[in-house]
């Protein structure tokens, strides 16, 4: 496709979503409408040739080469994994089946379970072990910079009150009427406080990505206008 | 509860406890010849205790693979049923998937259209999000105007006032790094350690059966 047509076509369809702006005004309302379908076909397409493309072909290669292997175990359980997988997306299409329910949810149950476990080891491994470890450590030379120390503590005791806010609001619903101490309360306040301030920060940050964006569109419809 | 059905929801559970435990097994002694104190055979065994995980979780991917596609197709089969009835969108929604599969098929590797219609879209719904975003930081002050309301409002608006390259403004930027740097990066730690917190509640309730959502 031509450069000028490709910018032709982008310059329509920004103006096409930026009449979102406009609110229901006839004709121009539906404008954004129309985009946003054109938007979804075209992902729909585009996520259907990367999984065919990305995914089952490259497998469908390999298994028909009986020298590569995938899981070092041989090609005979490479195409064993392949079928099995194709069986699993078969019974997953029996749902509307009720007395076969039952193959359909261990289908499912095995797909959850390695997805849990996945996530388990990658949550223990990934973000809680190394996560801990930098929010304890302690500078190295504390006499040489005393002011990392206390950014040290500052960021322990913001994240432990911010952790402490989400105990205590599992505890206040088990527990109604329970009253929590002054120091609990005081936790809870300053805990709430650095999360609130996370969550302006990256609101904040997501605002800024947002407009930078706007500009960069902004100056591609002046620039085609011109 | 009939018998089938009993014997149904064991068997799901059974199936979920042994395939989970042997991937969180797998994968935390896989690969890791350390973990048998480097003894000669300590590479092979790592290599083949590494097997299952790398064997379940291909199993998995090509099955994700294959239900997007299913996912995909019952999106098309909705918009053609929705077609008979005059809905104009959806007739939009199949013309512009036909087209993207035929300009794929007939010009292999060219992204024009990725550049033409996929980025300027993408782009001009972020931009307008700028827009909601903005709309929405204002309606927290006055649907929400206690002290943690103003709170997140003050440190809105220093984060972008900070991030303004303008001299006049050098101690607003110092006081927006302080921010970023303690409580913004505790306040992210303690939300990251939450979430890790919950999935390894919810991972273990799924491989123990207590949470059984594969039940449908």
């Amino acid at each position: 496709m031509a450069e000028n047509t490709i910018a032709l076509i982008s310059f329509v369809l920004t103006l096409m979503v930026f009449s979102y702006l406009l609110g229901d005004v006839p004709l121009v309302g539906n404008l954004y409408r129309i985009a946003v379908y054109i938007f979804i076909g075209m992902t729909a397409a585009f996520t259907l040739i990367v999984s065919y493309e990305g995914l089952i072909l490259p497998y469908l290669q390999d298994i028909q080469d009986p020298a590569t292997s995938w899981t070092l175990l041989g090609n005979r359980v490479d195409i064993t994994i392949f079928f099995t997988a194709l069986l699993f997306g078969l019974l997953i299409l029996l749902k509307p089946f009720k007395s076969l329910t039952w193959l359909t949810n261990s289908v499912l149950a095995v797909v959850i379970a390695v997805g849990a476990a996945v996530g388990l080891v990658g949550a223990l491994t990934g973000t809680l072990f190394p996560l801990l470890q930098a929010t304890v450590a302690i500078p190295e030379d504390v006499t040489a910079d005393f002011s990392a120390l206390v950014d040290s503590l500052l960021i322990f005791v913001g994240a432990m009150t911010g952790l402490y806010y989400f105990h205590y609001q599992v505890r206040a619903k088990a527990e109604v009427g329970a009253e929590q101490s002054r120091v609990g309360r005081g936790l809870r306040h300053i805990g709430k406080a650095v999360l609130v301030t996370a969550l302006g920060a990256i609101y904040a940050s997501t605002i800024l990505t947002c407009l930078t964006i706007l500009t960069e569109r902004i100056g591609f419809l002046f620039q085609f206008g011109a | 509860m009939g018998r089938g059905q009993r014997f149904g929801a064991f068997l799901s559970a059974l199936v979920a406890f042994a395939v989970g435990v042997t991937v969180m097994l797998s994968l935390l002694l896989g690969d890791n010849p350390a973990l048998f104190g480097n003894q000669p055979g300590s590479d092979e065994l790592a290599r083949r205790l590494a097997l299952p995980a790398d064997a379940l979780l291909r199993l998995v991917a090509i099955f994700l693979a294959l239900s997007i596609v299913i996912g995909i197709a019952n999106l098309l089969f909705v918009h053609v049923s929705r077609l008979k009835s005059g809905k104009f969108y959806s007739a939009v929604l199949l013309a512009s998937f036909g087209f993207t599969v035929f300009w794929y098929v007939t010009r292999q590797g060219d992204t024009s259209l990725l550049e033409a219609v996929q980025l300027p879209i993408e782009s001009a719904l972020a931009a307008l999000l700028f827009v909601s975003l903005v709309h929405g930081g204002s309606r927290v002050m006055s649907k929400r105007g206690d002290l943690w309301g103003l709170l997140f409002v003050a440190v809105v608006v220093l984060v972008l006032l900070g991030s303004l390259p303008l001299a006049e403004l050098a101690p607003l930027q110092a006081w927006s790094d302080w921010l970023m740097r303690i409580p913004v990066s505790a306040g992210a730690r303690a939300m990251l350690l939450g979430i890790a917190l919950g999935i390894v509640t919810a991972g273990l309730r799924a491989l123990l059966g207590q949470d059984r959502s594969y039940r449908g």
